[in-house]
């Protein structure tokens, strides 16, 4: 084996109690297309962060090229290769490609750009002009542009941090296939950073996986070892956490007749969508971001006034009518934008918490603080959320605190229907445990939960049943004892077999 | 450098702006003494003689507090208004419209002797601050027109017709060498309660508690934090934010017209440029430094008022009144940075996570 | 032979605007990389008063243009440390720094009020008596075509430059331009300063050139309309210079409405500048569906993620 071309040892890295990283070896080699693999909150983040220069660590050696590193920073590591693609992009959007590829200092190609952009918009398979602006390009092409940035800059070494969960199935395989001639060819060294074992299975040569902060397997062949060795590395004893299926379910709280919504650009981002939810029934939305989902929780919320259909709570007609009808049927909705729709930025955690019931603490135009501060205080209790200063800024509880917070506020008065969309979205292991239980919970009480997520493995173990969205309607619809992750991957791309 | 970052602190320290303000305070003391001995002046002398002057007796004091009436008043407005985020620049020409709207009530009605009928002239000072800002809370909240270029604008168009008005159709031939409009009849003065002090100032404690109400206690305050936090929350909740935004600038223009109506009744008792000086800018910069609390203007504004006062009156000993400005600016200049250093902290980048 | 009213209109059109362009230009720059500065009234008053004091007292119309372009130079590096380093509310540091501006002017000038410059700026082509457009156009002073050069200038800088585009992408994206190495703090500090620089230009041109001596509050407004220009001109510089063409032509046609016959009256039309500001800018904003040409990070201070 030749000298590794990135190589870390006895990495440890603490934030308070938590170890995030504990004593961890890491290796790369060049020219190989490397995956890590580990659940949320194993430490993949957090050992990328140091290997970009972002978290420093509390012990451990870091070598790259051979040469030992003393202290890491973000633009030392990208002086010497390392690049990162983060799932948050950060491409400016009223700025061409060539402008987001072009303007940083660390570009190589100034004089032949436009050989270098054919050569690698052929590689990544980007059709676009390099002229065209980044907010007219889709999702999946943005990040085409992202890993571009790292090959403009000449990153040797490529971290792409969950690539695959904002693509469709056909943008994955394109993106396996760039990345194996980059490998290839340009010798990149690539890191897939990933919960997914389809993913690891079909990019990778190679295979490390984290868990609890720990590397519990190095080097792994991929096409030697068996998917359910890398479960068992992963979460350990296959501790069925699975979920008792067999919930008694009611009368119909939910139901959704012929929606159909036309938006100001005269495009259907919703056509034709029926469903119904009984009492203690869970119906997962499965879809890639930008299919209707917003908008159709918009509409069945009551942001969205104006639509063709009708929404009905518990035999209620409610099209038409607006969020405050929404809140008398007892409907809460959980919204996946956290900080800027469910809860309001600049504005205390007290006042937060008051949204969903605010009038009922005031008398005709007075407001009581002190009946505010006793409702937040429930909640506190109940929902086991951290937040020592009411009166300070919301964004100074962490994110899974704030997840809490907006959850418990719109859960605690046991509603009807609940509309939770993307729930667990970037939250460590332990906060999504809790969430999941608060779901179950309330399902057992009886509502009905309409759960909207792009994590399939989510939808799979909380729903009873589950639709997919494509463009706006459903383009398949499934009993979860009848559900298979590849069909259901497939509709989510538009494809119903 | 690159170790640090700044972070915001997570308690607020309850008492930082106040904290802020003292010590801006005491570095424009410093400043305006620098200033004072380059002109060959003992600071202690000036700075005594301005205490006494300003607020040694109970005419130089009720001179500081109605000098402070307007500030407080168009204070107050802004204050309200930054409640859904918003800014309002055109407090000065607010304070003009309501003067204006007040003479122009007073002109096409019958003068009567009477609390109501002074009522109803300050009634209609507090429309025309509210006329004033019409256009811009509109252009806002229909179509997400910038509010701070258009409330700015609108101070020179409402000053224009001023100016207009004085030396048209409004003026008046016994004040030849200064043009104003004609004198409001002393039977609508407003009363004096001590010394010289302005009942305009009674005025100004209430709405001082009523901003204070609006703010902090009613539901339309809490309605109003929602909106200016996030128009998609607001949204979310079931509250009206363009609502919310313009009745916060309807109120918070009339707040300002008002002011210019007690001015009126109280101080000029005529409409002419000499309505307010500068008071409409001076109110946004303490409306800020104090945090938009109400308490804190009514506080700042007395203490502005009783600088302004000091200043004209060390004109006497040769001193440019000037420096009242610069002591004041210089204040909330020193208030807004020591703000910086109870707001942030110099945290090593490292830990968080 | 072109009607003498209309030189004289013209001239007084290209001054004004002159006047007004220069300031709004720099106004422009800094509000491109994402601060604003509502100091602009203050500074050019600084700068005109500062060079109008150096005029007198050195007779040197190049040593009163320097000095008047530096100290709002210098006015305006408060304005960027306290927005840029410390991150403060750029909207309260500007209105500050108005107020301050304009009441330290007055105070260091007030010695100086009713003073007569020896010296005056000059034009750079002599003609007697012009009487046609190109001899208007060729009869301007140095800061005139200054005014042109720095347009050109800044529109080059801004479209084809590496920093004029790092620039931009800065007030478009603090956090992707970050991401991409861009230095954000000098970047925005410079053009704070730079911004300043040029409000001083317009300053110093007030009090040499346009009036030309110091009287208190003599920039009567114009930094406001300058700050409005830059909306108006959608952040281009020919466009700005085209808005600053129109107010010009506003305000040098005031005084000059009754001999064309118009009977309305002189304080009217000083205030249809502003009625037009919002007009176009109510009007733009709607027909743009927001989409003004305004930097998107305008007035946000930068925070690196603590992460």
């Amino acid at each position: 084996m030749t000298v590794p071309i990135l190589e870390v040892k006895g990495i440890s890295k603490t934030f308070g109690k938590v170890k995030a990283l504990d004593s961890v070896d890491f290796y790369l080699q060049k020219g190989v297309v490397h995956g890590l693999l580990g659940e949320n909150g194993a430490g993949k983040s957090s050992l990328m962060n140091v290997l970009s220069g972002i978290y420093i660590p509390e012990q451990g050696t870091i070598k790259i090229q051979n040469k030992k590193i003393d202290r890491l920073n973000p633009e030392l590591a990208s002086s010497l290769g390392i690049g990162m693609v983060h799932q948050e992009f950060r491409l400016i959007e009223n700025f061409t490609i060539k402008d987001n590829l072009t303007l940083s200092k660390a570009n190589i190609f100034l004089e032949n750009f436009k050989e270098a952009y054919l050569k690698y918009s052929e590689i990544f398979s980007l059709n676009s002009s390099y002229n065209t602006l980044v907010k007219d390009l889709s999702v999946g092409e943005k990040q085409k542009v992202e890993i571009m940035k790292l090959i403009f800059k000449n990153s040797a070494i490529m971290l792409l941090d969950e690539p695959t969960a904002v693509l469709t199935p056909q943008e994955t395989s394109q993106l396996k296939i760039s990345l194996e001639t980059l490998s290839k060819e340009d010798e990149k060294t690539i890191v897939l950073i990933t919960h997914k074992l389809k993913e690891i299975k079909d990019f990778t040569e190679t295979i490390f996986v984290m868990k609890n902060g720990k590397m519990v397997a190095e080097n792994l062949q991929t096409d030697e070892v068996s998917d359910k060795h890398l479960i068992e590395l992963m979460m350990g004893e296959i501790k069925t956490i699975s979920i008792r299926k067999d919930n008694l379910k009611g009368e119909t709280k939910l139901e959704v007749q012929n929606i159909s919504l036309i938006n100001n650009d005269e495009v259907n981002v919703l056509n034709d969508i029926s469903f119904n939810i009984k009492s203690g029934e869970i119906l997962g939305v499965a879809g890639v971001s930008g299919n209707g989902q917003v908008e159709l929780a918009n509409v069945i919320c009551g942001i969205q006034q104006e639509f063709n259909g009708k929404v009905l709570i518990n035999s209620n007609d409610v099209s038409g009518k607006g969020v405050k009808s929404r809140k008398k049927l007892n409907l809460s909705y959980i919204p996946e934008n956290r900080l800027g729709v469910g809860l309001a930025p600049g504005v205390s955690v007290l006042d937060n918490s008051a949204i969903r019931e605010y009038f009922k603490a005031s008398y005709g135009p007075h407001l009581s603080k002190g009946k505010m501060v006793n409702y937040l205080n429930d909640l506190i209790k109940q929902f086991s959320i951290k937040a020592p200063d009411v009166k300070a800024e919301i964004s100074t509880l962490s994110g899974g605190n704030m997840q809490k917070l907006l959850m418990g506020r719109e859960l605690i008065s046991n509603p009807e229907v609940i509309v939770a969309a993307q729930p667990t979205r970037g939250l460590d292991v332990s906060a999504v445990e809790s969430i999941h239980k608060l779901i179950i919970n309330q399902r057992n009480e009886g509502s009905a939960v309409l759960l909207i997520s792009e994590d399939l493995d989510e939808l799979f173990k909380l729903s009873d049943r589950i639709i997919v969205l494509y463009e706006g309607r459903i383009i398949k619809e499934v009993d979860i004892e009848s559900a298979n992750i590849e069909s259901l991957g497939l509709a989510m791309a538009g494809i119903n077999e | 450098m690159n170790n640090y970052i700044l972070s915001k602190k997570l308690f607020r320290n309850e008492l930082s702006t106040f904290y802020s303000f003292l010590i801006g305070f005491i570095i424009a003391l410093f400043v305006g003494s620098l200033i004072l001995l380059i002109q060959d002046k003992n600071p202690i002398d000036v700075f005594s003689l301005m205490l006494k002057l300003s607020v040694g007796s109970i005419n130089s004091l009720s001179n500081s507090l109605n000098k402070a009436i307007p500030l407080i008043l168009a204070g107050l407005g802004i204050s309200i208004i930054n409640s859904v985020r918003l800014w309002n620049i055109g407090a000065e020409g607010q304070i003009f419209m309501g003067a204006l709207a007040l003479n122009f009530f007073y002109i096409n009605s019958s003068i009567q002797n009477s609390a109501l009928y002074i009522f109803l002239l300050l009634t209609a000072s507090f429309i025309g601050g509210s006329i004033c800002i019409l256009i811009p809370a509109l252009t806002k909240v229909l179509f997400g027109v910038n509010e701070i270029i258009t409330t700015l604008l609108t101070n020179y168009i409402v000053f224009g017709l001023t100016i207009y008005l004085i030396n048209g159709v409004w003026k008046d031939p016994a004040s030849l060498n200064f043009p104003a409009a004609a004198y409001v009849s002393e039977l609508v003065y407003l009363p004096i309660i001590v010394g010289k002090l302005s009942s305009g100032f009674l005025i100004c404690i209430i709405f001082t508690l009523l901003a204070f109400y609006i703010k902090d206690k009613s539901v339309f305050g809490y309605e109003m934090r929602i909106a200016g936090g996030s128009e998609l929350t607001a949204i979310y909740a079931g509250i009206s934010a363009k609502q919310k935004a313009f009745l916060a600038m309807l109120i918070g223009g009339g707040f300002a017209g008002l002011a210019g109506g007690i001015e009126l009744l109280s101080q000029t008792h005529r409409v002419s440029t000499g309505i307010s000086q500068g008071f409409g800018y001076t109110a946004i910069i303490v409306a800020a430094i104090t945090g938009m609390r109400p308490l804190g203007i009514f506080l700042v504004g007395c203490l502005f008022g009783a600088l302004t006062i000091g200043g004209s009156v060390i004109q006497t000993i040769g001193v440019s009144s000037y420096i009242a400005e610069i002591i004041q600016a210089t204040t909330l200049f020193g208030a807004l940075v020591a703000q910086f250093f109870f707001s942030y902290e110099i945290k090593k980048k490292v830990e968080n996570g | 032979m072109v009607d003498i009213q209309f030189i004289g209109l013209l001239n007084a059109t290209l001054q004004a605007a002159t006047l007004l362009f220069i300031a709004a230009l720099g106004e422009l720059i800094t509000e491109k990389s994402g601060i604003l500065n509502l100091g602009v009234e203050g500074m050019i008053s600084i700068g005109a008063v500062s060079g109008f004091i150096a005029a007198i007292n050195t007779g040197s119309l190049f040593f009163a243009i320097i000095i008047g372009v530096l100290s709002a130079s210098v006015f305006a590096s408060i304005h960027a440390f306290v927005t840029v380093v410390l991150k403060q509310d750029q909207t309260v540091s500007g209105l500050i720094l108005t107020i301050l501006g304009l009441s330290l002017s007055s105070l260091i000038g007030k010695k100086y009020v009713g003073k007569k410059l020896d010296v005056k700026l000059e034009s750079v082509v002599n003609i007697a008596e012009p009487d046609s457009i190109l001899d208007i156009f060729l009869s301007q002073n140095i800061i005139f075509y200054l005014g042109i050069l720095l347009m050109v200038a800044t529109a080059y800088v801004l479209k084809r430059t590496m920093f004029g585009r790092r620039l931009e992408a800065i007030g478009e994206d603090l956090k992707s331009s970050d991401s991409m190495g861009l230095k954000i703090a000098k970047t925005q500090f410079i053009a704070t300063c730079v911004g300043g620089a040029f409000a001083g230009l317009s300053g110093v041109y007030l009090t040499l050139s346009y009036v030309p001596y110091w009287t208190d509050g003599m920039t009567a407004g114009r930094g406001w309309i300058a700050l409005a220009l830059v909306i108006f001109g959608g952040w281009k510089p020919y466009r700005t210079a085209f808005g600053a063409l129109l107010f010009g032509f506003l305000e040098a046609l005031g005084p000059r409405l009754q001999t064309y016959g118009f009977e309305m009256s002189p304080y009217i039309v000083k205030i249809t500048p502003y009625i037009i500001t919002i007009l176009v800018l109510i009007l733009l904003t709607i027909f743009k569906n927001g989409d003004t040409g305004a930097p998107r990070n305008i007035g946000i201070p930068f925070f690196r993620e603590n992460r």
